[in-house]
């Protein structure tokens, strides 16, 4: 009596929570939270309006990709912890891409041929 | 049959091999092996893992620039074939890739340089420091041929002029 049951696998029991899951599968890239923070406020759109989402998809945390039922919660999010340490992991230097590792591979810049005219 | 990069440890990734992500803004991740695979799902950032080639190019490790690496690039616009220029161009690839071997060897002597040097001078530190574990202190004094000299002669050298005995 007492073994150990072979199918029950504290591996899996641990990772299979809520936050776990989000934090690896559904926040967005680095660098896409890199290139929308580096865009420029003109072609920043405002927020679309949707149903789904809480607050109308109004209060929204670009760095941690987080929305927010209202202001009061959203500024409080402003204060945490990882938050900040988010915010400073965005500030250093620009993620890796495709174009690093080919440079680093000894490649050269890509080759886009001579610019159009444009009509 | 185009060779692409690893998009983790930058090794060449030939037909048929690897695996490939593309996210859902369309953005494609290439892995060369399943190590460099199971390293991005970890989240892991290439420029601070120390067998990729990122990390060795941001701690100066290998070569970064020269005009070498030019000629291997993505060309994004279609040239128009010419037999003459394939000829040559398949000619020249074996010569600079030789040029490329030549300068990364030389990159690596000079980054080498100073390392003989280094080397001696800590194991004249250790000696000093730990000379005392393998002879008292007491003793060191009595037999100075122990420790490093620390004074050096000159050493005269006298021509007698009765030792020719290869002359005779």
């Amino acid at each position: 009596m007492g073994g150990k049951c072979p199918h029950r696998n504290v591996k899996k029991r641990r990772y299979s929570h809520k936050t776990a899951r989000r934090t690896k599968f559904e926040l967005k890239g680095d660098d896409m939270v890199y290139a929308q923070l580096n865009k420029p406020d003109e072609e920043r759109a405002p927020l679309p309006l949707d149903e789904d989402l809480p607050g109308m998809g109004q209060y929204y945390c670009l760095h941690c990709d987080r929305y927010f039922s209202n202001v009061a919660v959203r500024d409080e999010h402003f204060k945490t912890k990882r938050h900040k340490k988010r915010i400073k992991q965005m500030m250093g230097p620009a993620p890796h891409t495709q174009l690093d590792a080919d440079v680093a591979a000894g490649m050269g810049m890509p080759d886009n041929g001579p610019k159009l005219m444009s009509m | 049959m185009r060779l692409e990069k690893c998009w983790f440890c930058s090794s060449t990734i030939y037909p048929g091999h690897g695996i490939q992500f593309v996210r859902n803004d369309a953005k494609i991740f290439r892995f060369c092996r399943s190590k460099c695979h199971k390293n991005f799902k970890m989240k892991r950032n290439p420029r601070k893992v120390k067998w990729t080639k990122a990390y060795r190019r941001v701690h100066g490790k290998d070569m970064t620039q020269d005009s070498t690496f030019e000629f291997e690039r993505k060309r994004n616009r279609p040239e128009r074939y010419d037999r003459n220029l394939a000829e040559n161009v398949l000619k020249a690839i074996p010569k600079i890739d030789k040029i490329r071997v030549t300068r990364e060897e030389k990159h690596h002597k000079n980054r080498m340089k100073g390392k003989k040097q280094k080397l001696q001078m800590e194991a004249a530190r250790e000696l000093e420091q730990g000379i005392s574990l393998v002879k008292a202190p007491s003793v060191l004094q009595k037999d100075p041929s122990l420790t490093l000299p620390k004074i050096k002669v000159g050493v005269s050298q006298q021509q007698s002029e009765d030792n020719h005995p290869m002359e005779e």
